[in-house]
Parts: structure tokens; C-alpha cells; sequence
């Protein structure tokens, strides 16, 4: 029997105060006008609670730029979910936080670009950095803090993993419950920035050790969690837990996914919550039933061992890195197409400059200095 | 984190609570947390229920040692602490 989903990600708007160049949005985003009413991801929150689904992730875009989003964490903590804020925090002041916890929001989890406060508003292409450090600190302040759980989380690549252990520290002052150190992952703006963004082999094993190090000093303090990019790994991520095995993804428009990315995949249709039941999609969308269990799988997975792992890798990565959703996720040294992935790899090593932030007075005039090195994420119509 | 004391008041860590209870009659209840959910049944969830932050660890020791009398009292006390260890270690638990 198929269990039912365990969680549901709400990407609630695509709109964003930030324009992070390795935002993993899709590079067409929904627009406002599309965008499903306080009526409509009340619907969803219920039939997500009667599914008995556990986690509702609020995220975007950014959150914080539906004025309903109270209403909408009220509606899903009724319904019986944990309530999940990821966010940039742009848009968040003590009485609104306040507004939200009331709501019965459980845990927000707050993105940090970088310790130095020149190069996070680079990746970010906004002055954001301040605002996020006065935020964690209002947050610590809460006198009924332990309603509330803080996680930030720190998106790492080449342009900021020589400083690693500078960041944690940095974090450490925070004081969250819990670190999230994120590698990009190489969809939606990311992957189009990827040259600028993949590591070094040598940056990713410091990481490594800054890592486990920084686990041990702080275990009982702080949790740290954090994993070995894909493109350096062996075997490839265990993508969503399995595609339609325990995730389902609404976007601001209705769209059910089973991943962030899976509009991306050609030949496919997604149904919307306007029109179907989130029990009927999960059950017998021919989307969801696409790559759920092995029957889709070809060789090498299909006689591998670890298919009940990692199942076959990520189908968009395969995708949009060979063309073809069905063939094994190239990150898999046992790939046929891995030969893909090894020569980024190798390209991400030959040259091991960084670049440097530069300062501009406008978004537009950051945006025409930096277009050789990258683009960042923009705003829907 | 050095494991709790008789005095400590163990208690759910910030932002991690018992999800809704299930049907009439499950020995199952769930604790939210960040990213994630355990299931609990049995002595699990009945040394989890007397983490209320009120509680000594010495009364719940002595409550479950009571529950379990034909049961070596020091090897619950080790396995309450190792579990309750393993949850603060994890930032479900706080003491």
C-alpha cells in the first residue's frame, strides 16, 4: 500500500527581496496574479492534516511578502501540521514575529549569504545582512523563546567556503538550536551560476573537517546539520527521499510537485489544487506514479543495491544535465553519463580564483558589473 | 552535554512538541521537531510524557522504577539517562 506523504513544502510566493545567485527557484517564476488565495492554502493545510501529513515548510520566494502569512500558519498549525519559516527575514519585525508565533508558528530558520556583511549583500544583491543579525537577536530575546526553534541556515560555495570556520562562528554568537550548512545545489539560478559557484576539491575537504570538527565542540549546544555535495559524492542524494515517496511541493500558483525543480521535466503535467484533491494527486497522478518505486529505473539501478537509497538520484539533475529524466543521476560515479559531472568537476578545479564583492550604489548597476561572473535570481512580473 | 542530574528538569527543547494524538486506542503519539519526527510508543513515550520541565530526573527515575519493579533500578536510571542523553544531543531535549 502507498503510505501517504509525511510533508508538505508550501513555496507560498516567488516573490523575494533578495535576488541570491544561488537561488534554486525555477528561472520561470509564478506571478503574483496566479498566486493561490488565503482560501485555497487553507483547503490544502486541511486535506494536508486529514492525509496525516506532519510538517507544512513555509517558503518561496519569500514568505514574508504575503501580508495572509499569519493566516496561513494559523490555518496549517489547526490542521494539525508543524509550521516551518524559511526565510530571509526581510520583512519580519518583533510585532510581526510576534503576530506569527501567536499564529503557532514551531520553528523559522533564518538564511545567512556570509559573516561578512560586503560579501552576503553581494550574493544577495541586496542590503540584507543587518536587518538578519538585529532579527536572530530579537528572536533570542523572546521571553517565551523556547516556543519557538531558530535554525540558520548558511548557503556555502566558492565564493565564501575559505571563511567557513569564520562563518560558524559568526553563527555560533547567534545562538540557534541548530545550523543548517547547505552546498548549492545546481538547479534554477544555481545551476545557471554554477561556474562561479562549484567548489574546489580543496575548499570541500577543509569543509569537511570544519565541519566535523565544529559538530563535536558544539553537540548538546547547537546541531549541525550538513551534507557532502552531490557532483563530489560517490553516490547521488537520495533526492526528496524518493520522487512521490514522501514530499509533496505546491507553488504559488496550485502547481503539485514532486520536487522543486520538476517543472523543468519535459512530457509531464502537473495537476493543480484548484482542480484535484491532494489525495487524488498523490495516489494516481501520472506525475506522482512517474519515477515512484523502481519500475521506471534502468541499468545501472535497476540491479544496484543502493536503489533503495537513493533511487536512482535526482530526475531533474539527470535531466537537465543529460537531456534525458530517465538515465541515472549523473552525480553517481557509477553513471554512464557521470563523465558529465567529472568534467565540472574538473573545470571547477582548474582555476582557483575567487572573486572579490564589488560595491555599486543600484541593483541594476551590481547587476551590469557582475554579468560576467553571474545572474541573479529576479523578481516574477 | 554531560548527562542529566538528579535535579535536572528534563523538558521538550524549543519548538519541539507532541503532534496530535492518534486514534482511540494507538499506543503511538508523535514528537514534532525541526525537519523531523519521531514515533513513540511504550517506555519511550511514557519517560517523554513526564518531561514536562516540573519533574525532577530523579522522580521520573523513580516513577518509571516504580512502573518496573522486577527490573534492575540501576540499569533503568542508565537506560533513561543514555535516552534522554541521546535526545538533548539531538535538541529535542533539554535539561
Amino acid at each position: 500500500m502507498l503510505p501517504n506523504p509525511l510533508a508538505l513544502i508550501a513555496e507560498v510566493t516567488h516573490r523575494c527581496p533578495l535576488h541570491c545567485v544561488y537561488c534554486s527557484n525555477p528561472l520561470e517564476l509564478a506571478g503574483t496574479q496566479a498566486e493561490l488565495s488565503t482560501e485555497e492554502w487553507t483547503s490544502v493545510f486541511q486535506q494536508c492534516g486529514q492525509l496525516g501529513m506532519l510538517h507544512a515548510h513555509f517558503t518561496g520566494g519569500e514568505p514574508l511578502a504575503r501580508p495572509d502569512l499569519a493566516e496561513l500558519i494559523a490555518a496549517a498549525r489547526d490542521a494539525g501540521l508543524y509550521t516551518n519559516l524559511i526565510t530571509s527575514g526581510l520583512g519580519l519585525n518583533e510585532p510581526r514575529l510576534q503576530t506569527l508565533v501567536d499564529a503557532g508558528l514551531d520553528h523559522i530558520q533564518i538564511s545567512f549569504q556570509d559573516s561578512r556583511e560586503e560579501a552576503a549583500n553581494w550574493i544577495a544583491g541586496a542590503k540584507a545582512h543587518a536587518h538578519k543579525i538585529e532579527l536572530s537577536r530579537a528572536i533570542r530575546r523572546r521571553v517565551d523563546r523556547k516556543r519557538l526553534a531558530f535554525t540558520v541556515n548558511l548557503v556555502v560555495h566558492r565564493q565564501n567556503l575559505d571563511h567557513l570556520e569564520e562563518m560558524i562562528a559568526f553563527i555560533e554568537q547567534l545562538n540557534p538550536e541548530r545550523i543548517e550548512i547547505a552546498h548549492t545545489q545546481y538547479y534554477g539560478w544555481a545551476l545557471a551560476n554554477r561556474a562561479a559557484l562549484m567548489p574546489t576539491r580543496a575548499q570541500l575537504e577543509r569543509a569537511v573537517a570544519i565541519v566535523a570538527e565544529a559538530e563535536k565542540r558544539l553537540a548538546g549546544r547547537i546541531r549541525i546539520d550538513s551534507v557532502v555535495p552531490d557532483y563530489y559524492a560517490k553516490y547521488p542524494k537520495a533526492c526528496m527521499g524518493g520522487w512521490g515517496r514522501r514530499l509533496m511541493l505546491i507553488n504559488p500558483a496550485g502547481k503539485v510537485l514532486p520536487c522543486h525543480a520538476a517543472e523543468v521535466l519535459p512530457g509531464l503535467s502537473f495537476e493543480n489544487v484548484r482542480e484535484k484533491t491532494l489525495e487524488w494527486i498523490w495516489q494516481e497522478s501520472p506525475s506522482f506514479r512517474k519515477f515512484r518505486g523502481e519500475d521506471w529505473m534502468p541499468e545501472p539501478c535497476r540491479s544496484c543495491d543502493r536503489r533503495t537509497e537513493d533511487f536512482g538520484g535526482c530526475r531533474c539533475q539527470a535531466f537537465l544535465l543529460t537531456g534525458d529524466a530517465t538515465v541515472t543521476d549523473p552525480a553517481c560515479s557509477l553513471a554512464p553519463s557521470h563523465s558529465i559531472v567529472e568534467s565540472a568537476v574538473r573545470e571547477a578545479n582548474a582555476g582557483t580564483e575567487v572573486a572579490q564583492p564589488e560595491t555599486a550604489s543600484s541593483f541594476v548597476q551590481l547587476q551590469k558589473q557582475t554579468s560576467d561572473l553571474w545572474s541573479y535570481r529576479t523578481n516574477p512580473e | 552535554m554531560p548527562p542529566p542530574l538528579d535535579a535536572s528538569q528534563p523538558r521538550l527543547a524549543a519548538g519541539c512538541r507532541w503532534g496530535p494524538e492518534n486514534k482511540a486506542g494507538s499506543e503511538e503519539r508523535v514528537v514534532l521537531f525541526p525537519e523531523g519526527a519521531i514515533k513513540l510508543q511504550g517506555t519511550g513515550r511514557q519517560i517523554l510524557e513526564q518531561c514536562d520541565g516540573q519533574r525532577t530526573f530523579a522522580e521520573i527515575i523513580a516513577e518509571l522504577q516504580k512502573q518496573f519493579a522486577v527490573a534492575d533500578p540501576e540499569k533503568i536510571r542508565a537506560d533513561i539517562s543514555i535516552f534522554l542523553e541521546q535526545l538533548q544531543r539531538k535538541r529535542i531535549v533539554d535539561y
